[in-house]
């Protein structure tokens, strides 16, 4: 290897057969096709990708329907257990590396938890992690080329459905684990706060009640002071509980835009100039995945500690 | 809602698998992982406190031996010195008894010879005396008394004997 970068032979080798690549693959796919009126050579030609949103149907069981998003979803699960049960089945004190790369991603999360829930780190932890290894993993393998359209059954209408779709791209998924998000940072504060006093960080039904004292005392002045901001304060209470609800939404498509628009863009640039131009792609791909899974573990963990943590100080 | 695919049976699905997921991460991954970081740090810790108490007692030992050591130069700069002391004291000692010894063997000469003198001087005079008498004899033939002789003989002889001395 020479000093300078660029300058090693097989680089520049490499470079110029990618470059060479991307010329013709820029000039002869649809994209340079159209803009040149050449034509697409029969076995270059990357069929249009048809966007679907919902997720497709491979197989029935009676009432149910088995989808390619489920299959995805099924791989993550085993490609997840088998890291895990290999890199845990021998625990040493001093690890081998995938017991010490286990330990570094479980590490990392931990760390992640302890800056946000401090002392509720541990307990945080499980979600936290399943979360982001459950996304981040769904995110990944569906950048390997057996998604999305290598393997196709093809339906009675005639449709292709690829076997195994990105599991990220079917609103269930997000959906689900926006359900578990929400339900546990909610369950979480009720645990901590009982029914009553969670209830009551959201009316602040305090002034309300003192209001009706005054009332009831015949003091109307102070009585009408109280009500009005008793009444603002339910008031509140109810955008308040609107926005604890929208929270499932806004995670919910959060992470499937996110990941849908990620397969679409890669497809897009695959089909439009079908060589090389999609790798950058990939890696942005591979950015936004694990972001995503960051974000979305990360928020589930703010809103449970901010659940557990006094509300009066957090308003 | 029927577009983007919302579909409560495989919203139920994923939520099964989501909790499978949890279970498997949670059974072969955070316990684990977890308690295996737990120990791992107790036994760091372990490890550090012994390595900081072993330092402790290495550096106690090495002052005690610093100590020891002391004592000991100590110990012997006083043994030397004693030594020294003591011998200096022999070799005074050793000359004193020479001198005193030295001293003694001339007294001893000087009374050896002042015997042998006076015991010479004793024969001397003996011998003396029997030949002035003699001579006086054979001067005066018989002409004087013995006894008033020898008597002239020893008074001549004590004067002549507080002169010498």
């Amino acid at each position: 290897m020479s000093k300078k970068p660029g300058c090693s032979t097989p680089i520049l080798i490499a470079g110029l057969v990618f470059f060479a690549m991307f010329i013709f693959a820029f000039l002869f796919g649809p994209l340079g096709s159209k803009l040149f009126g050449l034509n697409v050579p029969e076995w270059m030609a990357v069929s249009k990708p048809e966007i679907q949103l919902k997720s497709e149907a491979v197989a029935h069981i009676s009432w149910f329907t088995i989808t390619n998003t489920l299959i995805a979803s099924w791989l993550t699960i085993i490609v997840l257990g088998t890291f895990f049960y290999f890199a845990t089945r021998k625990m040493k004190l001093i690890p081998g590396r995938l017991q010490n790369f286990a330990e570094v991603i479980i590490e990392i999360l931990l760390n992640f938890a302890s800056s946000v829930g401090e002392k509720h780190a541990r307990m945080l932890l499980p979600l936290l992690a399943t979360i982001f290894l459950y996304v981040v993993t769904n995110a990944y393998l569906a950048l390997f080329p057996f998604f999305d359209g290598t393997i196709y059954i093809v339906e009675p209408n005639g449709f292709h459905a690829p076997i195994i779709r990105a599991a990220n791209t079917d609103i269930n998924l997000p959906l689900s684990l926006a359900i578990v998000s929400f339900l546990y940072a909610e369950i979480q504060g009720l645990r901590t706060h009982g029914l009553f006093r969670y209830l009551n960080s959201f009316f602040q039904a305090g002034k309300l009640r003192e209001g009706f004292a005054y009332l009831f005392k015949g003091k109307i002045k102070p009585a009408l002071g109280s009500l009005t901001f008793g009444f603002i304060n339910l008031f509140i209470g109810v955008l308040e509980v609107i926005g604890h609800l929208v929270r499932l939404v806004s995670f919910t498509f959060r992470l499937f835009g996110n990941m849908t628009a990620g397969v679409i863009l890669l497809s897009a640039v695959t089909f439009l100039v079908p060589f090389i131009a999609a790798i950058p792609f990939y890696g942005l791909e591979m950015l936004v995945g694990l972001v995503q899974a960051m974000i979305f573990g990360g928020l589930t963990m703010v809103f449970s500690a901010m659940a557990m943590t006094s509300h009066d100080i957090a308003h | 809602m029927e577009n983007i695919g919302i579909n409560v049976p495989l919203l139920i699905a994923f939520l099964i698998n989501f909790g499978i997921l949890f279970v498997l991460l949670v059974v072969f991954g955070y316990k684990p992982i977890l308690k295996m970081l737990d120990q791992r740090q107790a036994k760091i810790r372990e490890s550090m406190e012994q390595a900081d108490l072993i330092r402790e007692q290495t550096a106690k030992s090495e002052e005690q031996m610093k100590a020891h050591l002391d004592a000991a130069r100590k110990d012997g700069q006083s043994i030397i010195a004693q030594a020294a002391q003591i011998g200096e004291k022999l070799k005074e000692e050793a000359r004193e008894g020479a001198r005193k010894e030295a001293s003694m063997v001339i007294e001893r000469a000087r009374v050896e010879i002042d015997r042998d003198r006076d015991k010479a001087i004793e024969g001397l005079r003996g011998e003396f005396a029997d030949i002035a008498i003699m001579a006086a004899e054979k001067v005066i033939n018989e002409s004087l008394d013995k006894k008033k002789h020898q008597k002239l003989i020893d008074e001549v002889l004590e004067e002549s004997k507080t002169f010498k001395k």
